[in-house]
């Protein structure tokens, strides 16, 4: 018919590939230098004997997603919002203070990584940092955020990379599978450890908040809303292969020679003699994209958070007179995070325990805040939790609450000793 | 004796004493009712032995910051659950994003500042500052607020409209449409559906026209069709067509079906277009006549069409096949004498552009030529359309009127 609307069926499928993007990035995300160092370090320390908690992790962090993903599509509104608007000013102001905290150990964390795989390469971190830094700030502020999404989008490509080295590593695929299905539990300390650090960083406040956010500003109709469970259950689906892949690489290849390392750099280092030259740089490479992914996105979308739900004026391309509170926030938090990287003998360490530990603290709230908000009539209308659903939601919230108490203590303790 | 000046913050949860001095209950929220110039306080819910019971204000002897007490005792209050439509300040007000007409922006109220006015008592101001943020939290009390009078700012949650005032929606209705669209961009689907639908057809086509085109066809897309067919046939056609270009092709038709025929074939005519295109910029509104016109006449003709016409500042003379012959401007034909015709003062062979052109090119010649508005044609010289230098001006530098995360 007419040449606008005859381009309709690849408009169609554009219409729908508008709405993918949420979930998949959030997802992808989550696969931070935090998370490849924790499921490096699993995969060398204990080999496949923690494959098998893939499957329910996945189950758990679907879960959740859901929900958030659900209440961003039909309150349209930020997850800072609604606790700002049906919990009043005491609680968003204890919410977003342990949010800022935990989302800038976060921050300091990917630069970390991102300082630590260039040096694998022999850039200088005092080189790497500032320049990253400066790179995301002014993308962001002076450039097209969409544009920088967009690339980050086709990045997620990247993380293929692990799943490659995951197959070069020659796993014996029979035993891979037999520790996945086959739940085996060890009473050690370091273990459960492990265990619950790897459920700590693949399910952390930060993703519901983004996720949340980045829904609500595609506008997605209430009718369209199975396109973005789609979105969510395959972000989270892809998500978990990788890290799984990781897992996998590190115990068919390290834990089989009796190597065990500490960070994913090591991961990466020792990968050369064991699985050839290519899986080193694969696996580097994809720890440089991780890192800056979530260096970028992190600083604005905790910003755009805390100013949304204290009622900042909010916005990139706003002068700072005009939105002190959220540039000073947003560049500061860049320059602080990485600024600890730099600090000769900065106790990285520590400070990544502490941000844990706040993690581990605040996540109970968040996940209770929705689940309460999500079974709000006068908001959600017919898409409350039905009574399965509420069941195996407070189950798992509850499950969750019981790792991140436990996650807490182990940090705590670490800590001071 | 009713105070002044309180917040609201200062009165919930503060005891409520009976006239013997004894605490009956705890304040919960106070409920308002529309009114002028500002919303008026009914009563208030106060929660007592666990229960919600409702205080009138007339049994209300003293409120201030101090104390709050009634005339009778727990006996002459009536235990009773708000009901559905009332709005309650501390439920629906409180903590709420609402719009700032006078500062044109959305705002978080942080507090309320209520008062009493010529014996009303009522919702005085919102306080949107730091202050109110500290005094919440319950360090510093006398805290000075950032306060922004009721009379300027308007809800924007759907059923709170009625505390609006008329004289706000007045000003709301005179908002800028770009600031109203940058307004439009920070609320969720439902208040902005609600705060569209407080405007009139033609406000909104033009509120609509200046938000990005992927926003406003889903905008348009969540309206009723026939209200949004309105809308549309308000809208300038190119920026009418680039919203329907974004919708799918069923919803497309349809509204163009339900649009007053001589727009939706307008309309139709630009969707022939590749939005990268020439074509796909201009628009069908310009002024034209033939060339044997005087210059009196056109002017007194001129009067009755312009006001519908976007761009009035250049005329194009056309022949009987609307073939493009010359074109003057405004400014050529005021200072021609009135019996001159057109084909003598017009300048002929104008500048044009082909309606497959790239857009990039358009840009280039109206930079160029100095031009408010370049003509669209085809193979043989017919007038399609013409581009104005707004859309240019859009195209090199696309405001950034969408939140940005």
């Amino acid at each position: 018919m007419l040449e606008r609307m005859r381009n309709m069926d690849r408009k169609s499928l554009l219409f729908f590939l508008s709405m993918i993007g949420p979930g998949f990035i959030t997802a992808n995300v989550d696969n931070d230098a935090a998370g490849i160092t924790t499921y490096s370090v699993a995969g060398s320390h204990y080999g496949y004997a923690l494959l098998w908690s893939f499957i329910p992790m996945l189950l758990l962090l679907i879960i959740v997603q859901e929900m958030v993903a659900r209440l961003g599509v039909v309150t349209g509104k930020g997850l800072s919002d609604l606790i700002r608007e049906e919990y009043g000013v005491r609680t968003t102001v204890f919410v977003m203070f342990a949010l800022l905290i935990t989302n800038l150990g976060t921050c300091a964390a990917e630069f970390a990584g991102l300082a630590a795989s260039l040096e694998i390469f022999g850039i200088s971190r005092y080189f790497s940092v500032p320049l990253a830094c400066g790179l995301i700030w002014f993308l962001v502020v002076k450039g097209s955020y969409k544009t920088v999404e967009r690339v980050f989008l086709g990045a997620c490509i990247i993380y293929f990379s692990y799943i490659l080295s995951g197959f070069m590593a020659k796993p014996d695929w029979g035993e891979v599978a037999r520790h996945t299905v086959n739940p085996t539990f060890q009473l050690d300390a370091a273990y459960v450890g492990l265990l619950i650090g790897m459920v700590g960083t693949t399910i952390s406040p930060w993703m519901q908040f983004y996720q949340q956010a980045a829904i609500v500003e595609k506008n997605i109709p209430v009718e369209n809303y199975r396109f973005v469970r789609w979105d969510v259950i395959l972000g989270c689906v892809m998500a978990s292969v990788v890290a799984f892949f990781i897992v996998m690489a590190c115990g068919a290849t390290l834990h089989v020679n009796g190597v065990t390392i500490h960070t994913a750099e090591d991961a990466a280092m020792a990968l050369t003699p064991l699985a050839g030259h290519f899986a080193k740089v694969l696996f580097a490479v994809g720890l440089v994209n991780a890192s800056l992914f979530a260096a970028t996105i992190l600083p604005l979308s905790t910003t755009y958070t805390i100013c949304e739900g204290m009622g900042w004026e909010s916005g990139v391309n706003k002068e700072f007179q005009e939105a002190p509170q959220f540039m000073g926030l947003y560049t500061g938090l860049i320059i602080v995070s990485g600024g600890l990287i730099l600090i000769p003998g900065a106790p990285l360490i520590k400070i990544m325990l502490v941000s844990q530990v706040i993690n581990g603290v605040l996540l109970p709230f968040v996940l209770i805040f929705i689940l309460l908000l999500i079974n709000k009539k006068d908001l959600m209308g017919d898409l409350v939790n039905g009574r399965t659903n509420n069941w195996i939601s407070w189950t798992s919230v509850a499950v969750l609450i019981a790792l991140s108490i436990a996650l807490v203590y182990l940090a705590a303790h670490q800590f001071f000793s | 004796m009713i105070t002044d000046s309180i917040y609201l913050s200062e009165l919930l949860n503060r005891p409520i004493l009976d006239r013997k001095g004894d605490a009956i209950g705890k304040i919960r929220d106070l409920n308002v009712v529309p009114g002028d110039p500002f919303p008026f306080v009914e009563g208030l819910y106060i929660r007592t032995s666990g229960k919600t019971a409702y205080v009138p204000m007339k049994e209300i002897n003293v409120l201030n910051k101090r104390i709050v007490t009634i005339h009778g005792d727990i006996g002459s209050i009536a235990y009773t659950e708000p009901r559905e439509k009332e709005i309650l300040i501390g439920k629906h007000i409180m903590d709420k994003q609402i719009v700032d007409v006078n500062g044109v922006k959305v705002v978080r109220v942080n507090d309320v500042q209520l008062g009493q006015v010529n014996d009303h008592f009522g919702m005085l101001a919102i306080d949107v500052g730091f202050g109110g943020l500290i005094r919440r939290l319950g360090f510093g009390k006398a805290r000075k607020g950032t306060l922004i009078p009721w009379r300027y700012v308007t809800t924007l949650e759907p059923g709170l409209d009625r505390l609006t005032l008329t004289m706000t929606r007045k000003s709301l209705a005179e908002m800028h449409p770009v600031d109203m669209a940058e307004i439009l961009t920070q609320v969720s689907m439902q208040e902005r559906t609600a705060l569209l639908s407080s405007l009139d057809e033609e406000t909104a086509g033009d509120v609509i026209g200046e938000l990005d085109d992927e926003t406003a066809a889903k905008i348009i897309n969540e309206m009723e069709p026939e209200k949004a067919a309105d809308v549309l046939e308000q809208m300038d056609p190119d920026e009418a067509a680039d919203v329907l270009g974004d919708l799918p092709e069923k919803k497309a038709v349809e509204l163009l079906n339900r649009m007053d025929r001589e727009e939706a074939e307008e309309v139709r005519e630009l969707l022939e277009h590749d939005e990268d295109t020439a074509g796909g910029l201009m628009t069908t509104d310009y002024i034209s006549f033939p060339p044997d016109m005087t210059a009196e006449e056109v002017m007194k003709e001129l009067r009755l069409v312009a006001p519908d016409i976007e761009m009035i500042y250049y005329l194009y003379v056309l022949d009987r096949e609307e073939r493009l012959l010359g074109v003057l401007s405004l400014k050529d034909l005021i200072l021609a004498s009135p019996k001159v015709p057109l084909g003598s003062l017009m300048v002929t062979n104008p500048k044009t552009v082909h309606a497959t052109e790239d857009k990039k090119e358009v840009a280039e010649m109206v930079s160029r030529y100095n031009l408010y508005a370049i003509p669209v044609v085809d193979e043989e010289n017919h007038i399609l359309g013409i581009i104005t230098v707004d859309d240019v001006v859009d195209m090199l530098l696309p405001t950034p009127l969408r939140r940005k995360r």
